[in-house]
């Protein structure tokens, strides 16, 4: 009688992509959102300010101010509304007092009493993800930021081979992942490089 | 009689259509509005180049682009003329404005593709301080000295120019700390990069010293009318 051997155990790879490709992408969900959204951010900062709110505003004192630079900075910060301990005050000449804050600058004329104020607040979640993001800080972020960047590509692979049959590589995968690649080569092709 | 499978592979179809369309109609409504800005294109300069470089569009007011600012402490502001020069100088803010500002109508161009046209910037020029600190015939380039360590260099005869300035005001107004506060180099017919914001020194060198864009793949000289964007 012939020996019934048991089939060979075939290693079953695409679980093990999916378990990896899920949990990785559980991790990098919280970056990839500070990421993408500060991505659009400062894609456009041609058009705005991504870090930062900009204002400016214009307004009179009593005229002339006092010779003092303390006190004629204590008469400005009062019209202002300001009880921000002042950085600097600095007399420029007899036509400017300027007098500044951490994100902000009164100018003032001691003879006409004008005054312009302009300054930046910062955008509560922007400010930080664009500092993460460009990697301001530099130190122990740049290895988050590698490690992210290697997810990324581990993401991307595991996409590619989780799925089997017609709708992963050897169907529209394949399809969708040519369209993709096609994307930044059309435009190179397009509009030239660098 | 429906068939259930047929149906929602047709919803599905439908849906990845009309996101489709939805994109194409949110990115051609952006196309429509970067292409409205064209006016002032036609206009031409004395040197016969066309006042707006190609691929430029013009916007109304100065745009902040980032950058890390320097200290906000006017009273310790310093601005130092030196390298290869006889007489080397520092200046602190008030004795840089009592040597005479100059006031002069200038277009700035951006690598990102928009220009400002026309805004009055009033500051000193770089010649004048060039010749105050004696330049040497050796001096071939001019480095901007900005703080934290940002430079940008630019060719002597370029820098030398009499729209070549350091500047603290912009349309009446001292600059804003965004835009380069207390005082910015302004090169107006270069990529508006090399007009270095928070500017603490002007160093002239005999040889180049590519700053800190023209060193991560920026074009070193950065003339707008030929789109010198990327080394």
């Amino acid at each position: 009688m012939a020996e019934v051997r048991p089939p060979a155990r075939r290693l079953k790879l695409r679980p093990w992509l999916r378990a990896l490709h899920r949990d990785l992408g559980y991790l990098a969900v919280g970056l990839t959102m500070v990421y993408a959204i500060s991505g659009l951010a400062v894609n456009h900062i041609a058009d705005w300010d991504p870090s930062f709110q900009n204002f400016e505003r214009e307004f009179d004192v009593a005229a002339p101010l006092p010779d003092d630079d303390a006190e004629a900075a204590a008469i400005v910060m009062a019209a202002a509304g300001i009880t921000e301990e002042p950085v600097d005050i600095y007399r420029v000449s007899d036509e400017e007092i300027e007098i500044a804050f951490e994100r902000s600058r009164l100018h003032a004329n001691p003879q006409t009493g004008r005054v312009y104020e302009e300054g930046a607040s910062p955008r509560a979640f922007l400010r930080v993800a664009n500092w993460l993001h460009l990697n301001r800080g530099k130190k122990a972020w740049t290895w988050f930021a590698d490690g992210y960047a290697i997810a990324l590509v581990v993401l991307a692979s595991t996409g590619l081979l989780m799925i089997p049959g017609r709708k992963g590589l050897m169907g529209r995968g394949a399809v969708l992942a040519l369209l993709g690649a096609a994307a930044p080569l059309g435009y190179l092709w397009w509009f030239g490089g660098p | 009689m429906t068939h259930p499978d047929l149906d929602k592979s047709i919803a599905r179809r439908e849906f990845f259509l009309r996101a489709a369309a939805g994109t194409v109609v949110t990115a051609m409504s952006g196309g429509l509005y970067v292409l409205s800005g064209g006016e002032a294109h036609a206009e031409g300069r004395s040197d016969g180049r066309p006042r707006v470089p190609p691929g430029q569009r013009v916007i109304e007011a100065l745009k902040p682009m980032g950058g890390e600012p320097g200290d906000p402490a006017l009273s310790a502001y310093r601005l130092r003329v030196h390298g290869d020069v006889e007489r080397p100088f520092e200046l602190g803010f008030a004795e840089l404005v009592a040597l005479g500002a100059v006031e002069q109508s200038l277009d700035v161009h951006c690598v990102t593709g928009w220009s400002l046209l026309g805004a009055t910037w009033k500051g000193v020029r770089v010649k004048d301080l060039a010749a105050k600190a004696g330049i040497r015939d050796s001096a071939r380039h001019v480095i901007f000295e900005a703080a934290h360590g940002y430079t940008a260099n630019v060719r002597r005869d370029m820098a030398l120019g009499d729209d070549v300035m350091v500047s603290w005001e912009i349309d009446g107004r001292r600059l804003a700390r965004a835009h380069g506060a207390p005082v910015r180099a302004l090169v107006p017919d270069l990529y508006f990069w090399k007009s270095a914001k928070w500017l603490t020194g002007i160093r002239f060198v005999r040889r180049d010293e590519p700053g800190f864009w023209e060193t991560r793949g920026y074009h070193n000289h950065a003339d707008p009318w030929k789109e010198e964007r990327y080394g």
